[in-house]
């Protein structure tokens, strides 16, 4: 057997973490209010549309995935004191004006036949979205010092596929004909054209900076 | 998506038919079967409509869920942040999942059971008790009288598949029970917490909940005699919180209602 009093380095060969990170406390903060704001507006409406589809499969999968969306906004909100924002809802707020105009367009449709206006609004553009602010922040911040975001993240990134793919199969299977094409893409280039405008769910840099021309790479937020 | 959903406005497919309460309570043909003596109105398996009975009740489970699920989901959008508590609106959207799961056991039970959906008719007179302006009327109404209920007659059907030999029932009807007693949990607490410092509102919301559980006792459906098909199950609501006050108070109720029913239902038969 090893000798128990033999040092070992506190992280295992295989362990490739490393300190540095993208986003600074504020910032991860930041990110985590505007998310709890979007899970929040995201499982009301879902809760809300339940009474108003009458396809039964879809009535429940809706009934489903708002709890999903409000178990993140849990999350969320147990996160924002650990990053020092103990009032929670100061941070809960939309990235901007054009992202608070996107949550309300999403939940507009209401009547019994606009199902797949719906659903086009949540299962291909904000959900989309979601995942890939959700992976951005998940690779960008640091792996060591903003552990517990991350772990959460994975959850929910976990469920935010799952239910990105459910979501999916019943809209391909709710559009019949090639005018139902036409109003589920009319739908996203609509919704597409106002989250464009916010520059992503928590606004511009959801996703970093983009390269400049000069192929200098310009990354994140905070360094 | 505009507040406050009106029942009248509760999506479905083409194979839902609707009723209303009023028209079962007030059904002249309610006169007759009252007037027969067929003994002990319980389920009971050795009763040769008992199997009609159970799918019937079974279907109205059925379309109870989807009011329960549609009534919890719109209490999640229908109260802006500041008037309803985030945390009661994640309670809420727990809610939304179990009792969307409850639809899918009742389906599969229904099919299991020889019925389908549209067999029997739907009154929505569930969700309307999930239409009250105040969130915590809503949660006296649904939570604590609705979820209520459902603790009465799961229990019933429990022991209906229990002494009638059906596993399948006995099995989903105790998973469903066990999700009740939290709903009604959480009304309960629900009730303590926004009503600690307002006794007037606390006291609506009771009101509110004794004039649901009178309706929800359907004319006799639920009491504690053998006239009444669903049995008031004591002990599982005493572990969702109710006091024995609270629960004698609901027998009560139930003995009125079935005695109100019983003069409605003689003047709608009387020659005019």
């Amino acid at each position: 057997m090893a000798d128990p009093r033999k040092p070992r380095p506190a992280f295992a060969p295989w362990d490739r973490r490393e300190i540095p990170g993208l986003f600074d406390v504020d910032e991860s903060a930041r990110r985590v209010g505007i998310y709890k704001w979007i899970e929040m507006r995201l499982f009301e409406t879902l809760g809300g549309w339940v009474a108003t589809v009458p396809e039964l499969d879809v009535k429940l999968v809706l009934g489903r995935h708002c709890y999903h969306h409000a178990w993140h906004a849990e999350l969320w909100d147990k996160r924002l004191p650990e990053l020092r924002e103990m009032n929670t809802t100061r941070l809960t707020v939309p990235a901007n004006d054009a992202m608070n105009e996107f949550m309300e367009s999403i939940r507009e449709p209401e009547a019994p036949e606009l199902t797949i206006e719906k659903l086009v609004g949540v299962y291909r553009v904000l959900i989309p979205r979601k995942i890939a602010a959700y992976t951005y922040h998940l690779n960008a911040t640091s792996r060591i010092t903003d552990a517990p975001t991350q772990r959460s993240l994975g959850f929910i990134l976990q469920d935010e596929h799952d239910d990105w793919t459910e979501g999916e199969m019943l809209l391909q299977s709710l559009i019949e004909t090639e005018d139902e094409v036409d109003r589920a893409s009319r739908r996203q280039v609509a919704l597409e054209k106002i989250v464009l405008r916010a520059g992503g769910i928590t606004g511009p840099g959801t996703l970093g900076d983009a390269p400049d021309s000069s192929g200098a790479q310009v990354e994140g937020a905070t360094v | 998506m505009k507040k406050n959903l009106p029942p009248s406005e509760l999506a479905r497919d083409s194979r839902f038919v609707r009723s209303t309460i009023m028209d079962a309570i007030m059904d002249p043909r309610n006169q007759a079967l009252a007037e027969r003596d067929l003994g002990s109105a319980k389920l009971q398996p050795g009763r040769p409509a008992a199997a009609d009975r159970a799918r019937n009740l079974m279907h109205g489970i059925f379309t109870g869920e989807i009011q329960a699920l549609e009534g919890a989901g719109r209490t999640t959008f229908d109260f802006d942040d500041d008037e309803a508590p985030f945390a009661l609106k994640l309670d809420m959207a727990r809610q939304c999942w179990d009792e969307s799961r409850h639809v899918e056991i009742s389906v599969k039970l229904g099919e299991w059971m020889g019925t389908e959906i549209g067999e029997y008719n739907e009154a929505t007179f569930l969700y309307e008790a999930a239409c009250a302006t105040d969130p915590i009327l809503r949660l006296c109404g649904v939570n604590r009288a609705l979820e209520g209920l459902a603790i009465d007659v799961f229990n019933t059907m429990r022991e209906f598949g229990d002494i009638s030999g059906d596993p399948v029932l006995e099995f989903c009807e105790d998973w469903m029970l066990a999700d009740e007693v939290t709903h009604v949990k959480m009304g309960s607490d629900w009730l303590r917490r926004l009503t600690e410092n307002d006794p007037e509102r606390r006291e609506r919301a009771l009101e509110f909940q004794r004039g649901v559980d009178k309706l929800f006792s359907l004319g006799g459906f639920r009491g504690e005699t053998d006239e009444n098909p669903i049995q008031l199950a004591r002990k599982l609501r005493a572990m969702a919180g109710f006091s024995t006050d609270e629960i004698d108070e609901i027998s009560e109720i139930s003995v009125q209602a079935q005695e109100d029913a019983r003069a409605m239902s003689a003047g709608a038969s009387a020659p005019s």
